[in-house]
C-alpha cells in the first residue's frame, strides 16, 4: 500500500527509466523558459521588427537578426515561441490542477458515501462524457468572449470526468479494507476517514491524472487557438500555428510552422514519457523491457 | 436474462437522459446568454414589423419554457429548420457532411483494426523481443504527438514539397460527383492517403496495445498448452490466441470511434475536408446558429449512441460480465 512517503519516492522511481528521465529533463527545460523566456526574449510576442531602413522584416528566413525568422507581419517567430511556453505552462498547470483537484474530490464523495450521492455524481460525469470537447468549447467561446481563463474553465470541465471515475474506483475498493473500519471503530468520522486514510492512499492516481492533464490541458488549449478560439492578446504555440495555417506560411515559410509545432510535439511527448514511467511502476504488465 | 434485459432497459434510460442534460446545455447555450440572439442575424435593414413577425415565426416572443419544450421536442425528432445563409434545410446539409466525414473516418478505422490487430498480436505473442518493443514505443510517441501538427507536417511534406499528393479537400475540382461515385473514385483514394494515415498512426494504438495485452492473458492459459501438445504449428496456434484476444476490442472500436470524431474538427480543417466537424467551425464562423446547433446535437449524439452500443455490446459478448 502506497503511503505519503513513497508518494515521494515517485520522481527517483521514474529517472530510473531512460525515457523518463529525458522527460523530466525536457519538461525542466521547459520550465526554466516559461519562467526566463520573455526576459531573454528579443522582442515582444506581437512586436513588429524593422531593418535599419525602417522598412519592417517579413518573412525573414532564420538569420542572426532574428533566430527562428520572422512572420509575415513581421514578428519574430523565436520571441513569440518564448512567450507562448510561458502560456502553454501557465494553461497546462492551472487546467491539470483544476480538474484533478475537482475530480478528485467528486471521486472520492462518490465513492466513500455511495448510495445515491455515488449514482448522481457518477451520471454527471456520464453527461460529461457525453460532450464532444472541441465542438462544444468552440460553440461556448464564440458566443461568449474569448479567454485564457475561459478556456481553462473549458479544459477543467473536460478533464475532471476521467480522474472522478478512477478516483472512485479507487475508493470503492479502499473504504471496505480493515484498516477502514479500525478507524471508523476508534471513533473517526467521515471527514478524518476521507481526509486521513483515504485520502493519501488515491493520491499517487491524482499526481498520475495531474500530469496527464498538463499535456491534456496544453494540447487542448493549442487546438482550440488553432482554430482560431483562443484569447487574441495571449501568443501560444497555437495561437503561432493558427496565424502560419492562415497565412500559408507552410508552402512558402518553414521556420514559421516547424517551432511552434516541435515544441509542442517535445512538451506533450516529454510528459507523456513521464506519465508512462510511472504507469508501468503502477502495473508492471504494460513494461516492454 | 430478465437481468440482461433490465440492465440494457436501465442503459437506454440513462441514455436519454443523459441526451436531455445535454440538449439542455445547449439550449442554455444558444438561448440564455447575454444578448438578443436577433442582434446578430437579422438584417438592419428589416422594418420593426418584419422583425417583430419573424421573432413571431422563431417564437422568440413566448415565454422561455415554452421555447424549452418546442427547443427538445424539434431537437428529438431532428427538426433543425432552415439555415441562415445556404437557403436549404440543416438535417439535407448534415446529412451529407455526415457523409463526408464517414468517408474519412470509416476507412481509417478498418485499416487500424486490422493492422493493429496483426501488430498488436505479433507483439503480444513475441513477448519481450525487440519487435514489441519498437512496435509499442513507436505506436505510444505516435499517439500522444499533436496530430494536427503531425497533419501539417505531412501536407507539408508529401504536397507542397513532393507534390506526390493533393493538398486537401475530397476530390478535385470537376471530379465525380454524387456520393457513391465519388467514393469509388481514384481522384477521393488519393485526396484519402493524407488525412487517412494521420488518423490511422492515431488510432492504431489502441488495437495494438489492447490485443497485445488480451495475449498475454490467453498466452499464459491451459487450451494454449493443449493446442501445443495436439501438435499445431505456431502460426496455427497464434490465429487461435488472437480470435479470442479480438473480444476486447469489439467495445473499444465503439469507444474510439467516439474519441476520434471529437478531434476530427482539426484534421478536417487542416485537409480541408468538407466533413461536419469542418461545417460547425465554418457554421460558427457566419454565425449560421441552426448549422453549428444541428452538427453540435449530432456529434454529441453519435458519441452518446457509440458508448451505449459499447455498454451493450459488452454486455452481449463476454457472459462474464454480467
Amino acid at each position: 500500500m502506497a503511503t505519503r512517503w513513497q508518494n515521494l519516492q515517485g520522481l527517483r522511481v521514474i529517472l530510473r527509466y531512460w525515457s523518463g528521465t529525458a522527460g523530466v529533463i525536457l519538461v525542466a527545460a521547459f520550465t526554466v523558459l516559461a519562467v526566463i523566456g520573455p526576459l531573454i526574449a528579443p522582442h515582444g510576442p506581437f512586436e513588429v521588427v524593422y531593418r535599419t531602413d525602417h522598412s519592417v522584416l517579413r518573412l525573414s528566413p532564420p538569420t542572426w537578426r532574428a533566430l527562428f525568422g520572422t512572420t509575415n507581419q513581421g514578428m519574430d517567430v523565436f520571441s513569440q515561441l518564448l512567450w507562448g511556453t510561458r502560456v502553454a505552462m501557465l494553461v497546462g498547470l492551472l487546467s491539470a490542477v483544476g480538474s484533478v483537484v475537482l475530480g478528485t474530490i467528486v471521486g472520492l464523495v462518490a465513492g466513500y458515501f455511495g448510495g445515491w450521492i455515488d449514482e448522481v455524481l457518477m451520471r454527471l460525469t456520464d453527461v460529461a462524457f457525453g460532450i464532444p470537447f472541441l465542438p462544444f468549447a468552440m460553440v461556448v467561446i464564440s458566443i461568449t468572449h474569448p479567454s485564457l481563463g475561459l478556456v481553462i474553465m473549458l479544459v477543467v470541465f473536460f478533464l475532471w470526468r476521467t480522474t472522478a471515475r478512477v478516483i472512485r474506483a479507487q475508493v470503492l475498493s479502499l473504504r471496505v479494507r480493515p484498516f477502514v473500519w479500525a478507524a471508523r471503530a476508534a471513533g473517526a468520522g467521515h471527514l478524518r476517514i476521507l481526509l486521513h486514510h483515504i485520502t493519501p492512499n488515491v493520491l499517487p492516481l491524482s499526481f498520475l491524472y495531474a500530469a496527464i492533464g498538463v499535456q491534456a490541458g496544453v494540447m487542448l488549449e493549442a487546438a482550440l487557438s488553432f482554430l482560431g478560439y483562443g484569447d487574441p492578446n495571449a501568443m501560444s504555440w497555437g495561437t503561432m500555428l493558427n496565424a502560419a495555417f492562415q497565412a500559408g506560411a507552410m508552402r512558402t515559410a518553414w521556420w514559421w510552422v516547424l517551432p511552434p509545432g516541435v515544441a509542442l510535439s517535445l512538451f506533450v511527448v516529454a510528459i507523456f514519457m513521464i506519465t508512462r514511467a510511472y504507469e508501468e511502476l503502477l502495473n508492471p504488465r504494460l513494461r516492454v523491457l | 436474462m430478465t437481468n440482461l434485459l433490465y440492465a440494457a432497459l436501465r442503459r437506454v434510460l440513462l441514455f436519454a437522459v443523459t441526451v436531455w442534460c445535454i440538449l439542455t446545455i445547449m439550449f442554455a447555450l444558444f438561448k440564455l446568454l447575454p444578448g438578443d440572439p436577433t442582434a446578430i442575424f437579422l438584417d438592419n435593414n428589416m422594418s420593426m414589423e418584419m422583425i417583430e413577425h419573424q421573432k413571431q415565426l422563431w417564437g422568440l416572443n413566448d415565454p422561455w419554457w415554452l421555447q424549452y419544450l418546442h427547443y427538445i421536442g424539434n431537437m428529438a425528432t431532428f427538426r433543425f429548420g432552415d439555415s441562415f445563409f445556404q437557403n436549404q434545410p440543416v438535417s439535407e446539409i448534415l446529412v451529407e457532411k455526415v457523409e463526408n466525414t464517414c468517408a474519412m473516418i470509416v476507412p481509417a478505422l478498418v485499416v487500424s483494426v486490422v493492422f493493429g490487430t496483426i501488430l498488436g498480436a505479433l507483439a503480444g505473442w513475441k513477448r519481450g523481443s525487440r519487435f514489441e518493443q519498437t512496435t509499442v514505443t513507436t505506436a505510444l510517441v505516435l499517439h500522444s504527438a499533436p496530430s494536427f501538427f503531425v497533419g501539417i507536417l505531412v501536407l507539408m511534406v508529401f504536397s507542397y514539397q513532393l507534390r506526390w499528393l493533393p493538398p486537401g479537400g475530397m476530390v478535385s475540382l470537376g471530379g465525380p460527383e454524387g456520393f457513391w461515385a465519388l467514393i469509388t473514385s481514384t481522384d477521393y483514394l488519393r485526396h484519402l492517403i493524407l488525412p487517412g494515415l494521420v488518423l490511422v498512426s492515431r488510432e492504431i494504438t489502441g488495437p495494438i496495445l489492447l490485443v497485445r495485452s488480451s495475449m498475454l492473458e490467453i498466452k499464459g492459459s491451459d487450451f494454449i498448452d493443449i493446442l501445443r501438445a495436439k501438435g499445431l504449428t505456431e502460426p496455427r496456434i497464434l490465429t487461435h490466441a488472437t480470435r479470442n484476444a479480438l473480444l476486447p476490442l469489439v467495445t473499444y472500436i465503439a469507444v474510439m470511434t467516439g474519441l476520434l470524431l471529437q478531434g476530427q474538427v482539426l484534421l478536417e480543417i487542416i485537409f480541408a475536408w468538407p466533413g461536419i466537424g469542418r461545417e460547425l467551425v465554418t457554421a460558427l464562423g457566419d454565425l449560421d446558429y441552426p448549422v453549428a446547433q444541428g452538427a453540435l446535437y449530432v456529434m454529441a449524439l453519435v458519441i452518446l449512441l457509440l458508448n451505449l452500443l459499447a455498454d451493450m455490446l459488452y454486455g452481449v459478448i463476454d457472459p462474464r460480465s454480467r
